[in-house]
């Protein structure tokens, strides 16, 4: 039953943080109907700041971590999205796959490709004891900060006038254009959200494995594609559904497979994936209004 | 006549190789509803959208106040106080009726003022108001289009511009539209109207332009265009009608 409520809290840390992963691709994806790879180079970025910061106070760190991720995906939208704006959905997919990897080999190029040790947060490091068990201070604190987050971006997105444009646009984006949305500010709107969804992940998920190194991006933005395509791409909740499904899927596996098959962890998890998409082509909760824009 | 309010001059645009609009010029004046009608791929849509800043044409001026549109930005048009509601309606379907009501008073800085004309109209349509917080995509066509129309004045236009109003509606609720419509005029705002429908189209309009081929065949009053021999030719682009 403890070692129960153990597995429950690893399941649901995982499973928020691709959440997040998948939101911030998610909202990109709904306004502009770019599966945007450089997500993933918004993490490591990230993470690299909170290494080069580390060992200076929390406050700069962290803040060093947004500035540059943010700062990065408005750049990443200004200088290779939004001259294709116009153009092709598959020419725009294609330059968010040359920054991401533009990005890696920079980073290479800049610190090597070895693996850094960092730890952002020394203080989540402690442990407490719950009916006998000991759980993670920075687990509970990640699913926390998950749910504040999703709860913060939903007031976003429900109760402002910026969050009704962004819907708006998501919805029908020359129409939007049409009652007067302004077009480079929604999107611009949506790179800044994910940008902090990025550098948080960053936090987060550097803070539970300790080290950085210029592909951490990369493995969870794939599995955060992975849940935003079986969450249903274009519908935000399908995205934070389906991360959450394959965070949990994923921790829950390593946890009640027998020993020997756990090194097929991942395999086993996508042969669910391509179950669910057999019966399910457009994900769980496929978008109603997944529509080509005019 | 002073100068017009909206002046499209010797405006060509295309899709491709395509030639859409062919030397076109057309004007409206201040609280007229002028309507524009056709056949199928007559250029009509063109036109609106090349006023709206949907189409940039190759050629020709397009003035509005006597400022230049051609190469504004989408976004720009409803600010200078030219709204359009485009063919197909386009609600906002997944949002609910106030959201896709507030969305239609964006460009407007008096808040306060915006929420008590968005009350007003909901007072007016009380089917709007009973489905308030519901999907737009839930309500009627009809229902949508008065949606539609009432999201669009919310911008307080000076300009209407609706493409094929009657569309798909049942003809009862297409009178009641064109009733909107001359209420719309009546309140002080202009009308450039886009039908398929020729009946429909020139009892309502005060004047008419007939397309066809991406050129216009024939304008003149409605009441005299109806009446004109030479209508239905150039209503299906036979002859090269003169009308005035």
């Amino acid at each position: 039953m403890g070692n129960l409520l153990q597995i429950l809290v690893d399941a649901l840390s995982l499973g928020g943080l691709y959440a997040l992963t998948a939101l911030g691709i998610g909202l990109i994806f709904s306004v502009m109907r770019l599966a945007n790879f450089a997500h993933a180079e918004f993490i490591t970025c990230a993470a690299y700041a909170l290494f080069a910061l580390s060992g200076s106070p929390l406050v700069m760190s962290l803040s060093a971590a947004v500035v540059v991720a943010v700062t990065l995906a408005i750049l990443t939208e200004r200088v290779a999205f939004r001259p294709l704006r116009d153009a092709d959905q598959a020419t725009m997919l294609i330059s968010s796959f040359a920054v991401s990897v533009f990005l890696q080999k920079v980073l290479i190029f800049a610190v090597g490709s070895r693996a850094k040790p960092v730890d952002p947060i020394p203080a989540l490091a402690q442990t407490f004891m719950i009916g006998g068990v000991q759980i993670g201070v920075l687990k509970i604190v990640t699913i926390l900060t998950c749910a504040v987050l999703l709860l913060a971006l939903l007031f976003i997105l429900k109760r402002t006038r910026y969050g009704l444009q962004m819907r708006a646009a998501a919805e029908d984006f020359t129409m939007s254009r049409l009652v007067g949305v302004r077009a480079d500010a929604v999107i611009a709107l949506a790179f800044l959200l994910s940008g902090i969804l990025a550098a948080v992940v960053a936090v987060l998920y550097t803070a539970q494995t300790g080290f950085v190194q210029p592909r951490l991006g990369v493995q969870i933005v794939i599995m955060a594609f992975v849940a935003t395509v079986i969450g249903g791409l274009g519908n935000l909740w399908g995205v934070v559904a389906g991360g959450l499904l394959v965070g949990m899927g994923s921790s829950l596996l390593q946890a009640f497979l027998p020993p020997d098959l756990r090194p097929f962890r991942e395999a086993i998890l996508f042969l669910g994936v391509i179950l669910i998409l057999l019966f399910r082509p457009n994900g769980l909760f496929p978008s109603r209004g997944l529509k080509e824009r005019i | 006549m002073s100068t017009p309010m909206l002046s499209v001059r010797a405006v060509d645009a295309r899709y491709g190789n395509i030639v859409a609009l062919r030397d076109l010029s057309m004007h409206v004046a201040t609280n007229e509803i002028v309507s524009i009608i056709g056949p199928n791929g007559a250029g009509k849509t063109t036109l609106l959208s090349a006023i709206a800043g949907l189409v940039r044409p190759t050629h020709g001026a397009i003035t509005f106040d006597g400022q230049g549109l051609i190469g504004a930005s989408l976004e720009d048009t409803v600010r200078r106080g030219i709204a359009l509601v485009p063919e197909g309606r386009h609600v906002f379907a997944g949002l609910s009726v106030i959201e896709n009501l507030r969305l239609g008073a964006t460009i407007r800085k008096d808040t306060r003022a915006a929420e008590a004309d968005i009350q007003r109209y909901l007072d007016q349509f009380p089917i709007l108001r009973e489905r308030r917080d519901g999907p737009a995509g839930l309500l009627s066509g009809g229902e949508q289009q008065m949606l539609v129309i009432v999201r669009a004045l919310l911008s307080r236009p000076r300009l209407l511009m609706l493409d094929e109003p009657s569309l798909g509606l049942a003809p009862k609720i297409t009178a009641q539209v064109y009733d909107i419509i001359r209420e719309i005029r009546d309140d002080g705002v202009t009308v450039l109207l886009v039908e398929q429908n020729a009946g429909r189209a020139l009892s309502v309009a005060d004047r008419t332009y007939v397309l066809s081929g991406g050129e216009v065949r024939m304008t003149g009053p409605s009441a005299e265009l109806g009446k004109d021999p030479g209508f239905e030719a150039a209503y299906f682009g036979l002859g090269r009608g003169v009308a005035d």
